[in-house]
């Protein structure tokens, strides 16, 4: 098979990927500079995740374990590239195990909108997204919430700009359609 | 649609996807990092540290392996107190029911560290150390955060719910963020509540508490309580023991919007202030528009006269010295420090 380079496309990712590697090693090294750093950077992205699976009141808290658990195991991480992919499948997994738990031992109530209207239309289109499939509804809520662009979601995703596009676009339509939107 | 759009903030805006973008981007999170101090200590303490990392629940089949660390965990107490104390964290204590540090429940004590946040459920209530500084106590329902902590400078974040803080520390130490105002405590005791609208109060037991937002500021004495709100921050302080209508007025003329009412509610709590409410007036020379300064002046000065080495020129003008030296008249105890460092009135042209 043969392998054709994108000498622009390669030169981008190559100064990408080597900014964070030097920032994940300078993690590892224990540098709170560093840490704040890749805390700002994927932190809008880890509770898109997270708020697509348990109720908002927790979220915060999850964000913060989530991270602890990158700092105290970012050794195992071999390649750097994969630090998008590896800190989201990271909260997926603090989510399921956060559900787990709360079927477990009580039933934890969902968000509970008080009398504001605007906060009321807020959880119930949050509701609709968290009801879409899980490839639209982490990147609808990285774009509609977080305030992401298609590229900075693919380049914090590791997804290619391609499937990012069509994700929010297919992601959209069904939100539009379940809102009951004109398209 | 505008397809563009969805990929791109940048371009051509989408009136939908920019509702929705506005809608949900209520949901966004500005929560700090967690303390890499706090996370190195809970790396030595191994993945399920009671205070960073763990459930919210303590499972059975956790329970086992656990007992048979016993002894591990007994050994790894000394080196917990000696990484932990140095760090940059709190020590919490359970009062009732089952308070959380972030995700994880409280059994016992545990630490807060800077960035984590303590929150009681309608049952739990929880103490915090202030450092060496004081203690504050954690009511039910209530969110509470650590966003720093170092010598001689201490500060909490109040999300909702209510707090009481005791502070032995020299003024300006500790301080307490609200979604509409920061207290900033003055050497004292005080229960700070929030709503879960960002509106709420401040009563202060003993000392003083300044009370700002976006350069709006209320000097809070003991026995004196000021609400706050989002659209304007810090109303009047006025005493617990003022006159309820006098305390109606001071909302409805803080907080209300009809200019004319307002203006009926000014002229009230003038002709009604007793001498007592003096510091209340105090505060409303540098609320009221330049057109009605006279007039609280005037009531001011027929309550505690206006001292004979400064002029009602200065006054007007909000001079900075004039009215510390009025504050002074008015026979409340001293309280320069604030006074000196900020001011509760706007900055002065000399």
């Amino acid at each position: 098979m043969e392998h054709v380079l994108n000498p622009v496309a390669l030169h981008r990712v190559t100064d990408r990927e080597v900014s964070l590697s030097g920032t994940i090693r300078a993690v590892a090294a224990g540098d709170r500079d560093a840490f704040s750093q890749l805390y700002a950077d994927y932190s809008r992205m880890v509770h898109a995740v997270l708020l697509g699976r348990v109720p908002r009141r927790d979220v915060d808290d999850l964000v913060q374990d989530v991270f602890v658990t990158a700092y105290t195991r970012i050794r195992e991480l071999r390649e750097p590239a994969a630090f998008g992919g590896w800190i989201a499948t990271i909260a997926r997994n603090r989510a399921t195990d956060y559900l787990r738990q709360s079927r477990e031992q009580v039933a934890l109530p969902d968000e509970l909108p008080g009398g504001d209207p605007i906060e009321a239309e807020t959880f119930a289109v949050l509701d609709v997204i968290r009801g879409l499939p899980e490839a639209y509804r982490d990147t609808l809520l990285m774009r509609l919430v977080e305030g992401m662009s298609g590229q900075e979601i693919a380049d914090r995703t590791g997804l290619a700009p391609g499937s990012v596009r069509v994700n929010l676009h297919r992601g959209m339509k069904l939100l539009r359609d379940k809102l009951g939107l004109e398209t | 649609m505008k397809d563009d759009y969805l990929w791109d903030p940048s371009s051509a805006p989408d009136p939908e996807v920019e509702r929705l973008e506005r809608m949900l981007g209520r949901l966004r999170s500005n929560a700090p990092a967690p303390d890499v101090d706090q996370v190195r200590s809970a790396v030595l303490l191994g993945p399920r540290s009671a205070t960073l990392k763990g459930s919210r629940y303590v499972s059975l089949r956790f329970l086992v392996p656990t007992l048979a660390a016993a002894a591990s965990i007994v050994a790894m107490i000394g080196l917990t107190w000696q990484t932990t104390r140095g760090t940059r964290s709190w020590e919490v204590s359970r009062m009732t029911g089952q308070p959380r540090i972030g995700s994880a429940p409280l059994a016992g004590t545990g630490r807060l560290g800077v960035g984590q946040t303590l929150v009681t459920d309608a049952a739990s209530r929880a103490r915090l150390d202030v450092s060496t500084i004081g203690q504050a106590t954690v009511d039910t329902d209530s969110r509470v955060r650590l966003v720093d902590t170092r010598e001689g400078h201490h500060k909490l974040a109040l999300e909702r719910g209510t707090l009481h803080a005791f502070i032995t520390a020299p003024p300006g130490q500790f301080v307490v963020d609200t979604p509409s105002a920061t207290a900033t405590d003055l050497g004292c005791v005080y229960t700070l509540h929030v709503d879960e609208d960002g509106t709420g109060v401040l009563s202060v037991t003993a000392g003083w508490v300044a009370f700002e937002f976006n350069g709006r500021e209320s000097f809070v004495p003991a026995g004196a309580s000021a609400r706050t709100d989002p659209r304007i921050g810090p109303g009047t302080p006025r005493y617990d023991d003022a006159a309820l209508e006098l305390q109606a007025a001071l909302d409805d003329f803080d907080y209300g919007t009809d200019a004319a009412a307002k203006a009926r509610d000014l002229q009230f709590l003038l002709s009604s202030a007793t001498p007592r409410d003096a510091m209340t007036l105090w505060h409303l020379i540098a609320r009221v528009s330049p057109a009605d300064r006279a007039a609280v002046i005037d009531a001011l000065g027929a309550r505690v006269p206006m001292p004979t080495s400064i002029t009602r020129e200065a006054v007007m003008r909000l001079d900075k010295a004039a009215l510390d030296q009025w504050w002074d008249a008015l026979g409340l105890r001293d309280a320069s420090w604030w006074r000196k460092w900020k001011g509760p009135y706007p900055a002065v042209v000399k």
